[in-house]
């Protein structure tokens, strides 16, 4: 079910009501836990099963883990839930492409092989729910949580609704304690979650889809070469679509969340005014990036290692980065791209952090318009279809094609420049704050002309719009 | 001696709350506590809300009279959950209307139900391609009905990837993967289209707003030829009906759409990127594997029993002009019917149907329509040996 979609609305309406009119907490837990189930399961019914499978798995399995007495039991028990998920997610996601690697290195050295083509449906959102499970064992395992008596606690942290197919991830040590307790709405705590899933629509489907997505489907599906100004353009345009349409995914479920009375974290923090890549990913994608910080990061030895020990560790976790993004070389490229430049960051501050002009305002803006460019860069592999399409792009960007075709309309261009000049004024003006301290300071009238404004411009796109990029993930 | 966890702790050097013994009501689950509450802004919510309210009711009001007055009227948007709808009713023995927006608008489906003893279903559907869904019946085992095809020559053979291709394939490929919520939603939609006139998914969104904004541009600019306004309606069977103000002849809004058609029916010039000579290769290969397909899926739909025949429906003015020029009879039209043996009525060959007249030169009126299909009747039950 998508957020922008006629069923989610009458869903929604429907499910916040009965909630908010139910007494019991249980009643409440039990009611959210088929309203998720019928959220997945309006996708394709099936895949509610494998959901649920999962979740029981691991429950299981962090029972298990704690029960068990030495730390190689435990240690047996986290492994089987590690690759349970993993499997799982490497026959749904990586199934085909596994298949097509391992046809290609036999090709390499002389045996044909063809292998069936596996006609696999990829279950909607695997990638976070995997995580949000995952996480549960991985606390267990590192002691930082002990395992819910109730399945159906665990059940509801693993698939609640909002931030089920998409993300933000949301660790089951972050939600469990939400759900010991009711928790008490707190003045203006409704209205602004309707307010944030208005802003967050308003970033999908005006800005998202209508402002940008033409635009940089147009570029990079183009299949001649293109001038500099339109190649840019068009990963500029893509730049902000992609931000648009995920920051604004996990805005729609932080306000539904809060409209639950459920508080999930930030999962982006204006990341295009960051300077240098350890601050974008402290901006971008927040869930995932802490994610792999502390379970994958940390454990092969984090910053504690000696630095070419930790430069390579940093290559690996971006490399899954990648790779958690989609079944494809591409993707692995844009990880590893991310991977060098966070090498290289420290490397540069490990040299310059000292010196007087690297903290002046001056070096600063550079240093943000530097990362933004090479996000943009990185941005090329993420959205190309292929090396191809990748190489035609990077070749557009750096002047290749001088004599290029220009393709895009004034009216595109125009777009292109205002939105993307307006968010990255809105980010670097809210770089060190947050939205909640920002609309605490405008004036009322300020607040209500957007608010109608956001609400109007969505219901004159008529909800024509596509499905939100990470649902693919 | 410390244990391992300890060690842990140590090595990540995170806070000391991270780790701190759980209360009571944290030693339920056990986990850490609630570390983050979201802050609220604290403003006047409820009158804020209530402002708001307001204003999007009064805006969204103001821009449905607007509409209205400059001639919209509620409709239902022709989109893929629709088309899958209708392709659901298809039964093994059903008539089906496949194609592009001549075979939508110009035939009536309370006559040919009169005339053919059936309802049939309407799957044309406007600057479609008709061979994704001939594919997709030709490929349905269960059915074996019969199948009119209404052929605009330029839409039939249109490449792969192309706007007429991506159409027709986008409804086929919804047909099949349909979510459960997908079918809910036009379901909800259907009664809001039915009402509200700004409701024009082709028409009326911000992004065609935009489009049509007058701004000059760059002369190499690649910009997609507008499409025509909104000058019909459609129903829950997807039955069309062009609207009076269109019908009346030289209207303004007839005279628009007019203007409209030429740019839409001139074939584009071959991308500067590959040589022309190639191109024209190109085109000729995907037009020549397009015959084949089509006289494959019409071969295999007449194995199972079917039957099917070809419709050139009524064009005039500019744009049959411009059609005979670019698509004379003998190359598409004549190709079709002799690789598929399949019948075919042009209605230039039948002086009943050759004097109608349509008013943007490419449909029938409403009031037209049904005594043009009054007329094909007799046509189709001969072609089809009905």
């Amino acid at each position: 079910m998508l957020f922008n979609s006629l069923t989610f609305v009458v869903f929604f309406v429907t499910v916040v009501a009965a909630y908010w009119s139910i007494r019991s907490w249980n009643a409440r837990k039990n009611l959210l836990v088929v309203a998720s189930y019928i959220f997945y399961g309006a996708w394709n019914p099936p895949f509610a099963a494998l959901l649920f499978s999962t979740t029981a798995m691991d429950f299981w399995l962090g029972r298990q883990m704690s029960r068990a007495k030495g730390r190689r039991s435990r240690r047996a028990w986290l492994v089987a839930s590690v690759c349970m998920n993993l499997s799982m997610l490497g026959f749904f996601k990586y199934g085909n492409f596994l298949l097509q690697n391992f046809q290609w290195l036999l090709a390499r050295i002389g045996i044909i092989y063809q292998p069936p083509h596996l006609d696999i449906l990829l279950p909607v959102g695997i990638s976070f729910y995997t995580f949000h499970s995952l996480s549960y064992t991985l606390d267990i395992y590192r002691d930082v949580l002990k395992p819910t008596k109730s399945l159906r606690d665990f059940v509801l942290a693993v698939s609640f609704f909002p931030q089920l197919v998409a993300g933000p991830i949301v660790r089951a040590g972050d939600f469990l304690p939400q759900l010991v307790r009711p928790q008490p709405l707190r003045p203006g705590q409704f209205l602004w979650g309707l307010l944030l899933m208005t802003l967050g629509l308003f970033e999908k489907i005006v800005l998202a889809d209508t402002m940008l997505s033409g635009s940089a489907d147009r570029i990079f599906t183009y299949a001649g070469p293109l001038i500099a100004l339109d190649s840019w353009l068009g990963v500029m345009a893509f730049a902000g679509q992609i931000f648009f349409d995920f920051a604004g995914y996990s805005t729609c479920a932080i306000g539904a969340a809060l409209c639950l009375g459920f508080h999930l974290k930030d999962n982006f923090r204006f990341p295009y005014a960051a300077i240098g890549f350890s601050d974008f990913w402290r901006r971008w994608h927040i869930s995932l990036s802490t994610f792999l910080r502390d379970y994958l990061y940390i454990p092969l030895g984090g910053n504690q290692v000696r630095p070419v020990r930790a430069g390579t560790n940093l290559v690996v976790v971006m490399f899954l980065g990648g790779l958690w993004h989609g079944a494809a070389w591409t993707f692995v490229v844009w990880g590893l791209l991310h991977g060098s430049y966070l090498v290289v960051e420290r490397v540069v501050r490990a040299l310059f952090q000292h010196r007087a002009w690297a903290n002046h305002l001056a070096t600063r803006i550079l240093g943000g318009f530097a990362t933004y460019a090479a996000v943009c860069i990185a941005w090329v592999f993420f959205r190309a279809s292929d090396f191809t399409v990748a190489a035609r792009m990077l070749g557009g960007m750096f002047g290749g094609h001088p004599h290029g075709d220009a393709i895009l309309s004034t009216r595109e261009i125009l777009q292109i420049a205002l939105v993307t000049a307006g968010m990255i004024l809105v980010h670097w003006s809210l770089r060190d704050s947050n939205i909640e301290t920002a609309v605490m300071r405008l004036p009322r009238w300020v607040v209500t002309a957007t608010w109608a404004f956001m609400a109007c411009a969505i219901i004159l796109t008529q909800g024509s719009s596509n499905a939100f990029i990470y649902f693919q993930f | 001696m410390p244990s391992s966890i300890s060690n842990f702790k140590r090595r990540l050097r995170l806070p000391r709350l991270f780790f701190r013994k759980p209360t009571q009501v944290e030693s339920v689950h056990g986990g850490p506590p609630l570390e983050y509450v979201r802050p609220i802004p604290q403003l006047a919510w409820r009158g804020i809300t209530v402002t708001v309210v307001l204003i999007v009711i009064a805006a969204a009001s103001a821009w449905e009279l607007y509409c209205r007055s400059i001639g919209y009227g509620p409709t239902l948007n022709d989109n893929e959950d629709l088309w899958t709808s209708a392709r659901r009713r298809v039964k093994p023995e059903s008539i089906v209307i496949i194609g592009d927006s001549r075979g939508w608008y110009d035939l009536d489906l309370d006559e040919l139900e009169k005339g053919l003893g059936k309802r049939p279903v309407q799957l044309a559907m406007g600057g479609g391609c008709a061979y994704p869904v001939l594919e997709d019946l030709a490929n349905d085992e269960n059915f074996h009905g019969t199948v009119i095809c209404s052929v605009v020559p330029r839409l039939l053979v249109a490449p792969p990837g192309s706007p007429p291709m991506d159409r027709a394939g986008k409804a086929v490929r919804r047909s099949h993967t349909q979510t459960p919520a997908q079918r809910a939603s036009q379901y909800l939609a259907m009664p809001l289209e039915e009402h509200v006139a700004f409701l024009k998914q082709e028409e009326l969104t911000l992004d065609d707003l935009l489009k049509r904004l007058p701004i000059p541009n760059r002369p190499n600019a690649q910009v997609q030829p507008r499409l025509p306004p909104y000058f019909g309606t459609l129903d829950r069977e997807r039955r069309a009906r062009m609207i009076e103000e269109c019908a009346r002849p030289g209207s303004e809004l007839a005279k628009m759409t007019q203007k409209i058609w030429i740019p839409l029916f001139t074939p584009p010039p071959p991308p500067a990127y590959i040589p022309e000579k190639e191109f024209a290769k190109t085109m000729g290969q995907a037009i020549n594997q397009r015959f084949n397909d089509v006289a494959a899926a019409v071969q295999k739909l007449r194995a199972r029993g079917a039957k099917i025949v070809f419709v050139r429906f009524p064009y005039s003015g500019g744009l049959k002009t411009l059609e005979d020029r670019e698509t004379p009879r003998a190359g598409i039209w004549d190709r079709v019917l002799k690789d598929t043996g399949a019948p075919g009525i042009y209605y230039e060959d039948f002086p009943d149907l050759a004097g109608f007249n349509c008013p943007e030169w490419s449909h029938l009126s409403a009031g037209d329509s049904m005594e043009f299909t009054k007329r094909l009747i007799p046509r189709l039950r001969a072609a089809l040996q009905m």
